[in-house]
């Protein structure tokens, strides 16, 4: 049985070997070829070097320190890195400098990542803690309101020292750790009051396609824990309510969703997005026309609202439902990352941080290919923007720490149960159980 | 933990669910919809990919090249002006005047958009400028230009606008299109452009009009179905109907005293009709022109048709009386009206249009090559019988006796529909029909702007079209 077991493991690391090479090559020719169409781009080989061993540390290097979930790290890190390539590819045909900058904050969501992790693996004692991370998330938050610079209708971000940041990027970490860690303690108005909290300021930021996440992927952490199936009716009626209240309430809303029933009908203004969203999708076709051809770059915030749009122009539909995959697979390993989880803390937080990446790829998908209206939230891990990529590897990171604890938990059973064979005299004393 | 397990699992699905709908939808969207997108006027793409492509040539059936690039990267049409201007609303012009002509609507594989990863490497390497893909049309350009120069010579088509669709019934194959006026694609003048008559216009696939008494043939079709011994009753036109103290009229106020089905159907008695519509009722005779795809979200694969109208609802007696007339609302393109013909000669079935023959990549690889598809079925082969041998009828001794040919058994309708045209009340004329022969599948349908009466404008262009077809098509 144990023998097996790690055979089986031995196989699996060879082959998360091989995959994670196969992407690092990938990414290698990759940007080689944008590096040296027409004349030479040094930024090119730079990235070539610097973003497959961005790759080698996040995948391989760092999970010699504990176990982790390679599979799970792999997909994070080739989208992460698709991210960079398909905005450097557009650097070409702008004259940008969105793929350089990218690379840097792939590099600090790394780093992100693995202080989640720490955080997950080491800390014991999260009742305190948690009031800290509470408190220093609502403050956050709230600053936008205070000090705030309008961006495409939202009032949700902040400039500090020429940095500018998306606070309630940063918060969806903060939000994670604060609903999972009072649902295990069954502190629901605690719970109430920090959710109700956030998604109250960001409404009032009119940052709405957030604060759907937020409200959904609180709705399903309650009904998670408790599966009170009565209370989280209510839950989605209220938010039903308040979305029918929004519509009527603010005029953008109101256009957004005239804009997506019918985006040709007011081609020049409103509609323009998503119609020259299409319009890159459809030119794409099922192959694409090639990395860094194409004119994804007229389609307005193409680096991050519609960076979907610009990979399925360049890569094909087929590479983009591969995409859409590689987040499926993402979320299947988080579900099972939270199944094995021993304490309904970490089960909760690995569950909340698979709901939340799901959804904020569903609406964000969704609403590229029309299916329901866009909003500006990014793509995880893919689209232009410092705190979201950090947040999302930040995210990845909860994820891993949850994993880390799962092994360790693992190992100390197969300790305990083979200290317990050697005492017994008896052989195949386990067999009983 | 295993009840906080499964529920993990159900959120898990229901995430996954939500992606896989994404996915799902987007395949789907870009399937159906990408070259309506793609092909859009608005899309800049395609225009900057004809300085770096060789746009692909346009061949029609007979082989006859329609649209070409020459060595300097400019598009050139047809040496002669008459055989280039007739069929200007297929192709379109470089300008992309015409909404959805070729030129623009398979713009992705002219412009070779749709070439793969392989092929564009082999170029690569030959180091050879990269070539779209060629198309070749199910269209006969010659009978497109026969069908202008009957529009010119005869009388009362002269200067008018209309338009003129011919295609295979039982292939669906479009074997000629045309909308008049039409115009050089290679000089536009500021003429062109001013004109009142809007030559840009495709008349045939992108104007819905009141289709008139060709309309009855689904009005009888309705009535076939859902009337039992409607062919044996006796109907009494006084040449005025009154209903809610409105007066149904005939065509010049004739009078056809008592008569039957075919008769009224013969010569096109709108008493009749209208009696018949009330007798059906709105829902059913809107069940059957919903057979026959109108109020249908028309999605065809190469060819883009404007959708047909019969109106859903809030209607009066007197709407409904005139709707059995094809009047009041009611309203479709020649090129759907040619399909309703199509599909009473096909025997009820209504084969989906198609322009494609298909398309070969620069190295002579056939990348696509359409099969034929039957859009829906329109009515039970039995009625669609009776109801050819109303036609054929009408041509011999009614209304459309105008569109008679020696040696072809012709069957056909004709309408003379009311409509307003810039607030003024007008009459255009339509003929639908099909010549009854196994070995000329065609149909017909012929659509003159202001026309007046159908057997007297109508009928003699659909003439000049079976004409050739009997004098140039070999036997199939």
């Amino acid at each position: 049985m144990s023998r097996s077991s790690r055979f089986r493991r031995e196989l699996r690391g060879k082959s998360d070997y091989r995959l994670v090479s196969v992407i690092m090559l990938f990414f290698f020719s990759a940007f080689l070829l944008i590096a040296l169409k027409g004349e030479l781009h040094w930024q090119g080989f730079v990235l070539a070097v610097a973003v497959p061993a961005l790759i080698y540390i996040a995948t391989m290097w760092l999970p010699r320190f504990f176990p982790a979930d390679k599979l799970l790290l792999s997909i994070a890190n080739f989208l992460c890195a698709l991210g960079v390539l398909v905005l450097y590819s557009t650097d070409l045909i702008k004259g940008t400098n969105y793929g350089m900058q990218q690379a840097i904050y792939y590099g600090a969501g790394i780093v992100a990542m693995l202080v989640c992790i720490l955080l997950v693996r080491y800390i014991r004692y999260w009742r305190v803690f948690i009031y800290v991370i509470a408190f220093c998330a609502l403050g956050l938050i709230s600053l936008p309101l205070v000090f705030g610079t309008e961006v495409y209708g939202a009032t949700n971000w902040i400039i500090v020292g020429g940095i500018s940041l998306q606070p309630s990027e940063l918060v969806k970490l903060a939000l994670l750790l604060v609903l999972s860690y009072f649902m295990s303690q069954r502190k629901f108005w605690p719970w109430l009051i920090f959710a109700v909290f956030c998604m109250g300021v960001l409404m009032l930021q009119k940052d709405l396609g957030t604060a759907l996440i937020y409200y959904i992927v609180s709705v399903m952490l309650y009904y998670a824990s408790t599966g009170n199936l009565w209370i989280t009716g209510v839950g989605l009626l209220g938010g039903a309510a308040s979305a029918v209240y929004g519509y009527h309430a603010f005029a953008h809303v109101k256009r957004r969703i005239a804009v997506w029933r019918n985006p040709w009908m007011d081609f020049e203004n409103t509609g323009y997005q998503i119609v020259q969203i299409l319009m890159a999708i459809a030119s794409g076709g099922l192959f694409g026309v090639g990395l860094g051809l194409g004119t994804p770059t007229i389609i307005p915030v193409y680096h991050t609202d519609a960076i979907f749009a610009v990979i399925c122009e360049q890569f094909g539909i087929i590479f983009g439902v591969l995409v859409l995959v590689m987040y499926v697979i993402l979320i299947l390993r988080g579900a099972a990352i939270a199944r094995s989880a021993r304490r309904s803390f970490h089960g909760l937080l690995a569950m909340g941080v698979t709901a939340m990446l799901g959804l904020q790829t569903f609406v964000i998908i969704g609403g590229v290919l029309k299916l329901i209206p866009l909003t500006g939230v990014t793509m995880p891990f893919v689209s232009y923007g410092g705190t979201s990529l950090v947040s999302c590897m930040g995210l990845i990171g909860l994820l891993q720490g949850v994993s880390t604890v799962n092994q360790d938990d693992l190992t100390y059973d197969y300790e305990v149960s083979r200290s317990r064979t050697e005492e017994s005299s008896l052989p195949f004393a386990d067999n009983g159980e | 933990m295993k009840p906080l397990h499964n529920r993990f699992r159900l959120l898990t699905l229901l995430l996954i669910g939500l992606l896989l709908l994404a996915g799902l939808y987007g395949v789907y969207s870009i399937t159906v919809y990408g070259n309506r997108w793609f092909s859009s006027s608005r899309n800049l793409r395609y225009r900057e990919a004809k300085n770096s492509v060789v746009a692909g040539d346009i061949i029609d059936r007979n082989g006859v090249v329609l649209a070409t690039t020459d060595e300097d990267g400019n598009r050139v049409y047809q040496a002669d002006e008459e055989s280039r201007a007739a069929i200007v609303h297929l192709i379109g012009d470089r300008e992309g005047n015409v909404a959805n002509g070729v030129e623009s609507f398979q713009a992705s594989y002219l412009l070779g958009f749709e070439t793969t990863l392989a092929e564009r490497v082999l170029t690569l390497i030959k180091g050879e400028e990269r070539r779209g893909d060629d198309v070749t049309l199910t269209v006969d350009s010659k009978l497109c230009t026969v069908i202008v120069r009957a529009f010119n010579t005869h009388v009362r088509t002269k200067n008018k606008s209309g338009a003129a669709v011919v295609m295979n019934y039982k292939t669906g194959e479009v074997i000629a299109l045309v909308s008049m006026p039409v115009y050089d694609p290679v000089n536009i003048t500021d003429e062109v452009k001013d004109d009142v008559q809007h030559p840009f216009w495709n008349r045939a696939t992108q104007s819905t009009l009141p289709p008139g008494s060709s309309f009855k043939i689904i009005t009888t079709a309705s009535a076939l179905e859902n009337l039992e011994g409607i062919e044996d009753k006796v109907f009494t036109c006084t040449g005025a109907t009154l209903v809610e103290g409105q007066i149904i009229s005939d065509y010049g106020n004739a009078q056809h005293g008592k008569l039957k089905l075919s008769k009224a159907f013969r010569v096109s008695c709108n008493n009749t009709f209208a009696q018949i519509a009330l007798t059906l009722g709105d829902t059913a005779l809107r069940r059957t022109a919903e057979d026959f795809g109108f109020n249908d979200n028309f999605l065809f694969r190469d060819i883009v048709v404007e959708n047909s109208v019969y109106p859903t609802e809030n209607r009066t007696l007197v709407e409904i009386a005139w709707s059995g007339d094809g009047q009041s609302q009611v309203a479709a393109t020649p090129m759907h009206m040619c399909m309703v013909a199509a599909a009473i000669a096909n025997g009820g079935v209504m084969m989906e249009p198609r322009l494609l023959y298909n398309v070969t990549s620069p190295s002579g690889l056939v990348r696509l090559r359409y099969t034929s598809r039957v859009y829906r079925r329109a009515v039970s082969e039995e009625i669609a019988q009776t109801i050819q041998g109303y036609m054929i009828d009408t041509v011999a001794r009614g209304t459309a006796t105008a569109a008679q040919v020696e040696g072809l058994t012709i069957a056909g309708k004709t309408g003379s529909a009311e409509s307003s045209l810039n607030g003024e009340d007008v009459t255009h004329a339509w003929f639908t029909g099909y010549i009854d022969d196994d070995r000329y599948p065609y149909a017909v349908c012929v659509f003159v702007e202001e026309g007046e009466s159908g057997g007297g404008a109508a009928a003699p262009i659909a003439q000049a079209v079976f004409r050739y077809i009997q004098e140039y098509y070999p036997f199939q």
